[in-house]
């Protein structure tokens, strides 16, 4: 599997994803126009990896503000997680937010809600 | 399957019993008998599918009806997210708003809020044919202050007269930073006369202020100029002759109020 890497601009997050590694990182705002479609392919590359890599799977967050769509995005993604999660599959997501911007972890904690697998909020400067 | 019913064995002993064989309606009554045999097992299968098809549409509905509650709750969430992240972008626009009109050293009114408010103040004033008066004060020898006591010692200053200037001037007046050390003073329903006196208050007031460097105390003073904004002239007219006025302030000797007629 080829990875990706999207550079970010400033309505969209720039995305890589190391499928060696097994980390995929999304970094800074997200209201594209195009979101199915951008986010689109991070879901085919993160199904893909959980049926085929058989190793843990990290996601890399540092997302700062999203549209609606994106968080409908993201809701799926951590759907799939969970569901491989369910599967025994080992995954975890590390959300992280700027010690300057507090609100973010409210935001991240109604993410992690409905998630059962490692869901980490963490701070950095 | 069915068990046989009472008629059923009793047509089955007829035809078999060999004593009618010959029978005239024998011949008939098989036929019937092997016609009604063919329309059960159709029944039991038509059946059979039909029950099959049922039980697909019946699965199909709960697993609806399970999508269904599912997308209806996520949709709930991502409402509830969304929500959030509006209200955080709608306090983030406050705290940008303030920082775009708000001068960041003194934390005074910048150039840009007070020329928002002159724009205002001046179409209300015009309207209801209400006084407004304009006020430009600018520290004396500020650059002599920079020079010999430091940038640092500048700031200070700036601060100090923003703050005594505040403290002096009445609720309804706006004191902004112009530029360097140019502040602006915006007094609505306010003639000439009484912003002089305001004024004048604000420059005694500045004039006993004593900015401590190591062991010194540092005096400064400032000029003002006043003028009324005419019924006939745009809003910036009226600034630059309370800028004629605050000029001549300077060329009279500093720290005084000047009024342009």
């Amino acid at each position: 599997m080829t990875n990706f890497s999207i550079p970010g601009s400033q309505s969209s997050p720039s995305i890589q994803s190391d499928w060696d590694k097994g980390i995929l990182s999304m970094q800074g705002d997200s209201y594209p126009e195009n979101s199915y479609e951008l986010f689109r392919q991070v879901f085919e590359w993160i199904e893909r990896f959980l049926a085929e890599a058989g190793r843990p799977l990290t996601l890399e967050l540092r997302l700062l503000y999203l549209n609606t769509s994106s968080i409908k995005a993201m809701m799926d993604i951590f759907d799939l997680l969970e569901a491989a999660h369910g599967e025994g599959k080992q995954v975890a997501v590390n959300w992280h937010y700027d010690r300057r911007n507090e609100r973010v972890v409210e935001l991240a904690e109604e993410f992690k809600e409905d998630c059962s697998f490692p869901f980490a909020i963490l701070s950095h400067d | 399957m069915r068990g046989q019913s009472a008629l059923e064995e009793m047509i089955e002993k007829l035809l078999a019993d060999p004593q009618h064989k010959d029978h005239a309606l024998r011949d008939a009554l098989n036929l019937l008998w092997e016609s009604h045999n063919d329309l059960l097992v159709r029944i039991e299968r038509i059946t059979r599918v039909s029950d099959g098809y049922q039980s697909i549409a019946r699965e199909r509905e709960l697993s609806l009806s399970a999508r269904f509650d599912k997308q209806l709750r996520q949709l709930e969430k991502v409402a509830r997210i969304s929500d959030r992240y509006q209200q955080m972008m709608r306090d983030l626009n406050i705290a940008l708003k303030e920082a775009s009109t708000h001068d960041a050293l003194t934390g005074i009114g910048n150039r840009r809020l007070l020329m928002e408010r002159l724009r205002d103040e001046a179409d209300r004033a015009k309207r209801y044919e209400r006084p407004l008066s304009v006020v430009m004060l600018d520290i004396d020898r500020f650059k002599a202050i920079n020079d010999d006591f430091g940038h640092e010692i500048g700031d200070r200053v700036l601060i100090e007269i923003a703050r005594v200037m505040e403290a002096e001037v009445r609720e309804q007046d706006l004191c902004g930073r112009w530029g360097g050390e140019e502040f602006l003073i915006l007094m609505p329903e306010t003639d000439v006369t009484t912003a002089a006196q305001v004024m004048e208050r604000v420059r005694a007031s500045i004039g006993t202020l004593a900015v401590r460097v190591n062991n010194d105390l540092l005096s400064v003073t400032v000029s003002v100029g006043v003028a009324a904004l005419h019924a006939d002239e745009n809003y910036s007219s009226t600034i630059n002759r309370a800028d004629v006025a605050l000029l001549s302030a300077k060329r009279s000797g500093r720290n005084r109020v000047e009024v342009d007629a």
